[in-house]
């Protein structure tokens, strides 16, 4: 597999948890989140907004997250997105899969994880 | 952001996919914030067109996007879990305060209604709470108890009355009670200390302090070594004390000069003490004499108040048989008990709870004011509900919208209910301000005998009841619109207009009808309760009391044995009897040892011979000592035989006047001539030269008492004199010559209670007066409640029929016809509610039957008066609303609009 073909593999599998992890301790509308993750990868993850609104749409059909209309003053409304209790347990649970996926590459490849 | 709507939306169709409006928005918000990104990054509006477009072509080519179509989220977020009971609750409130704002008519018409409302429920129960709830002021006082003592056969019953024939006996050795105490209360004349005044003193034993766990801030209690005659011992008041005394620290050992004799204070009770009353300025000890003297030979029935504590474990009934078992084994009284009780049989004393005791007389009215004024609150309740439910249907439309902007049914049950609690609760403050005066205002308009009027007071339990009521009848008011609001049809309310009668108009009609009816029934039934009291009162006062009360003054002129002597008290009594003669305008003055209406009465005892019978009578007669002028001062009018004469002098022989209850009952059918035998310290027998009308001495219903009247020149003129005076205009012009006439005699004298016969009469009915004034004002406010409702709910009801009105005007109908359908419905609410109302009141009168004199309690006049009067009220409030449906266009009143005709 090449680099672009592994990049893109890490993506589509992190897109969730990074997701999840963004409105761990506060609602966000979609635009905040595809922003966020942009910025705070600092460009090396952006995924194209074709494939967020999907995947917001396919967590809040597994009940992960809850999306609500919410008005604000001066502000035109929005959908925020929160964790549902379902889905703190996910994300909780695919945090330990990539702790120990980190491990394992340290140990076998030796990459250490921030 | 319309116009990447519409991008996004065209772009997917014509990639052939239709996406969900809710999934539309999200992506063109996206869309649009991108663009702004972009376009304050630097780009220009060109590039940031094609850039978003790109990203636009980009969802329309993923068939994910249409993978799911999420479910309609609710029009409006709720607030957050951790908040939402109370998220936004400051902007209900803020709300509420706007609608106040917009309709001030509205808020005041009901803050006010309910002002009064809660004003007169919370002050009647501040007094019900304090007079008849609270424990009276001393530890354990559940465990006092007062005394009565009377005789087997006994006519005159006198509550909380004991003698010496069974105290004395008792007090020592009892078993079934801790302490025994007993107090006489009297009034003295005050010198030394500038002008004379008469102070209130009460006689106590040695034991009532300890008995009340009271103990003075200064100086000891009374020893029971004090109980003596003579004893020159005083405690006084701390009022006294401030007053008088000038907060002297050094008061222990002062003299003061009570009715001319020097009393040495021993202690100063503390600020809170008041026994028996807060009118009680000192106590001194009280002797109590036994029964038999010293000689063996006279008996005196020593007669005062007495009070008990219970030993833990016995009842009242227990220590009272044991009271009337020691009386029995104690000497007989004899003739000196027929003179006071009317009879000489076996002793009996009960005894009862002292807060029963104190406050029995009061308990029955006050209830059944706390009644009537729980059905006034009810009724002031259902009036602001009903005026509630018309707004409420007025608000259909402003609820209508809120509703379908996403505000759920109970949050816009929680507005309401805030809106009616705002009201509630400022009704409650204006109400409570109120009653607050009423409490300053409460000592002058009550009675002066009144019971614990200083325990009633505006306390935390009076504020609690008093928030509480706000809030119960706020929720009262607010709850029969918000529960109307949950049958609401939104689509419905949106689209009609407001007076289009429609579902939610007519369930409004028929409750409000219903509201109505309570309202009337409540009106009727209060007025009955007030017309029979105040027809009792006016009989009270218009009764035949036997003497002629208009023009005259009358005054008590006490003059202490101890510093007037006998001859020296009819020289002073001659002297100003003589002066006031000399006045101009006065017609007759005269004296007497006791007044009508002042409670002050001496009694006799002796055995004669009766006319024509064969055995001696035992006779027990009430003694008023006068002089020759007072049958004609007080009007009195003599139907046998004549008066006293100027020829009836302390030389000639003794002669007596009796009324006609003593004729009829002891000398029979020729009472002018009769002999009666010697009487107190008379030598000689007397006759009797005449018969006098009946007086009634005190209460208006008590029984007639045989009564004797002897002239002042042949018997001793009393220490506790009182003048009477017939005057020419008003009597109240000749107090000054009065008390110029006293002081020329002697300026020490003190003169008391001076007052017109009118005044005293006014005064003795100052209770059945304040009964029924105070259900008068709740009457005649449930009746205005009534009237303002009646035309409220007929102007309602005009406004809900005008197509109708307008159609039956349209087919013919007159407008006598109009008016008398708006009468039908009117009448239709009257009569049911004087149904209910008089059924109910034919059930509750029984329980004023104590309270009523000449009058019973189905009083024709007033059931039939009241009806009348609540018919009058609905002809008025049907007036105004009749002209209003006449006036009605029908051509455009058919169309459902409230036009009259001009």
């Amino acid at each position: 597999m090449g680099t672009t073909a592994l990049e893109r593999e890490l993506k589509r599998g992190s897109t969730e948890l990074l997701i999840l992890a963004l409105i761990e301790d506060q609602p966000r509308h979609g635009y905040e989140i595809g922003r966020l993750i942009e910025e705070r990868s600092e460009g090396t993850i952006s995924f194209h907004v074709a494939s967020l609104y999907p995947t917001l749409y396919r967590l809040e059909d597994r009940g992960l997250i809850e999306g609500r209309w919410v008005e604000r003053p001066e502000q035109r409304r929005r959908k925020y997105y929160r964790l549902t209790p379902q889905g703190r347990k996910v994300l909780s649970s695919q945090r330990s899969v990539w702790r120990e996926f980190f491990a394992a590459l340290d140990r076998v490849a030796r990459i250490r994880h921030a | 952001m319309t116009e990447w709507k519409t991008r996004i939306r065209e772009t997917c169709a014509n990639a052939g996919h239709v996406l969900d409006e809710d999934v539309l928005e999200e992506l063109s918000l996206h869309a649009s914030s991108e663009f702004q990104k972009v376009r304050a990054g630097g780009m220009d509006e060109a590039e940031a067109l094609r850039h978003v477009e790109a990203i636009v072509e980009a969802w329309s080519h993923d068939p994910l996007m249409l993978c799911r179509r999420p479910r309609r989220p609710p029009l409006l977020e709720s607030p957050s879990a951790s908040t939402r009971r109370l998220t936004g609750l400051a902007a209900d409130l803020r709300y509420a305060l706007r609608l106040c704002a917009r309709q001030p008519g509205f808020a005041l018409l009901v803050v006010l209604t309910m002002a009064l409302g809660i004003a007169a429920t919370s002050t009647l129960f501040s007094v019900v709470h304090g007079v008849l709830l609270k424990p009276l002021p001393w530890p354990h006082a559940d465990q006092l108890i007062r005394l009565t003592e009377t005789r087997q056969g006994s006519t005159r019953p006198m509550p909380g009355t004991m003698t010496n024939a069974t105290y004395l006996p008792w007090r020592d050795g009892a078993s079934t009670i801790d302490g025994l105490a007993a107090w006489s209360p009297r009034t003295m004349t005050l010198t030394g200390s500038g002008d004379a005044q008469r102070v209130r003193v009460v006689a106590i034993t040695a034991s009532l302090f300890p008995l009340l766990g009271a103990s003075p801030v200064m100086g000891t209690r009374f020893e029971a070594q004090s109980e003596v005659p003579g004893s020159d011992s005083v405690v006084i008041s701390y009022g006294f004390w401030e007053r008088e005394l000038g907060r002297d620290q050094n008061v222990l050992g002062r003299k003061i000069q009570l009715d001319g004799r020097g009393y040495t204070i021993v202690a100063v009770m503390p600020r809170d003490f008041a026994f028996p009353d807060r009118l009680t300025r000192a106590w001194v000890p009280f002797y109590i004499p036994p029964l038999i003297d010293a000689s063996g030979n006279g008996r005196a029935l020593s007669m005062f108040n007495a009070m008990a504590r219970l030993r833990p474990g016995t009842t009242a009934s227990q220590a009272a048989a044991e009271a009337t078992a020691r009386g029995r084994s104690g000497p007989d009284a004899g003739l000196v008990a027929i003179a006071v009780f009317g009879s000489n049989g076996p002793i009996e004393v009960s005894a009862a709870p002292a807060l029963d005791s104190i406050t029995g007389e009061v308990r029955r009215p006050m209830l059944l004011l706390m009644l009537a004024v729980g059905l006034l609150l009810i009724t002031a309740t259902a009036n602001v509900a009903s005026l509630q439910l018309a707004r409420a249907t007025v608000r259909r439309r402003e609820i209508a919208i809120r509703a379908a902007i996403g505000a759920g049914a109970a949050r816009l049950m929680r507005q309401i209910l805030i809106e009616n609690l705002l009201l509630g609760l400022c009704g409650g403050l204006v109400g409570l301000a109120l009653s607050g005066a009423l409490h300053s205002a409460l000592p002058s308009l009550a009675p002066p005998d009144f019971p614990r009027l200083d325990d009633v007071t505006l306390d935390s339990n009076v504020l609690g009841f008093t928030a509480l009521i706000s809030i119960l009848t706020a929720l009262g008011f607010g709850l029969l619109p918000a529960i109307r609001l949950r049958r609401m049809n939104l689509a419905e309310s949106l689209s009609q207009g407001v007076e289009r009668g429609d579902g939610t108009g007519l369930h409004t009609a028929r409750t409000r009808v219903l509201i109505m009816a309570g309202q009337v029934a409540i009106a009727s039934l209060l007025l009955i309760g007030a017309g029979l009291l105040v027809r009792s009162f006016y009989a009270m006062l218009h009764a035949d009391r036997g003497f002629d009360s208009a023009n005259l003054l009358t005054a008590r002129l006490p003059m202490p044995a101890t510093l007037y002597p006998a001859s020296r008290r009819a020289a002073i009594i001659d002297g100003v009897l003589m002066s006031l003669r000399q006045t101009d305008g006065v017609g007759k003055a005269a004296y007497t040892d006791s007044l009508p209406l002042t409670g002050s009465e001496s009694r006799s005892s002796f055995i004669m011979r009766r006319p024509g019978a064969d055995s001696p009578v035992n006779v027990s007669t009430l003694t008023h000592t006068v002089s020759h002028d007072y049958f004609a001062a007080l009007g009195i009018r003599i139907v046998e035989g004549r008066g006293f004469t100027e020829s009836d002098t302390a030389a000639s022989p003794h002669v007596a006047v009796v009324n006609r209850a003593f004729a009829q009952k002891y000398l029979g059918s020729s009472p002018v001539g009769a002999r009666l035998p010697a009487i107190g310290n008379w030598q000689t027998d007397c006759e009797v030269v005449g018969v006098s009308e009946n007086v009634i001495r005190q209460g208006i219903g008590d029984d007639l008492q045989p009564a004797l009247y002897l002239l002042q020149p042949q018997t001793q003129v009393s220490a506790f004199s009182a003048l009477v005076i017939r005057v020419a205009g008003e009597p109240r012009t000749f107090i000054e010559s009065l008390k110029a006439a006293v002081k020329a005699q002697d300026p020490s004298l003190a003169l008391e209670s001076v007052m017109t016969m009118e005044d005293r009469i006014g005064s003795s009915l100052a209770r059945p007066r304040l009964y029924a004034v105070i259900l008068g004002g709740f009457a005649l406010f449930a009746l205005i409640i009534a009237g303002v409702g009646l035309f409220g709910v007929l102007s309602y009801s005009v406004a809900q029929r005008s197509t109708e009105i307008a159609v039956r005007t349209a087919v013919g109908a007159r407008p006598l016809d109009i008016a008398c359908l708006i009468l039908r419905e009117a009448f239709g609410i009257t009569v049911s509610g004087l149904v209910i109302g008089i059924g109910s009141a034919l059930i509750l009168v029984s329980y004023l039957s104590t309270l009523l004199y000449g009058v019973r309690v189905y009083d024709a006049l007033t059931f039939v008066s009241v009806p009348l009067i609540l018919c009058v009220i609905t002809l008025l409030a049907c007036a105004l609303p009749s002209l209003r449906a006449i006036r009605i266009d029908p051509i455009r009143g058919m169309r459902g609009k409230w036009v009259e005709k001009n």
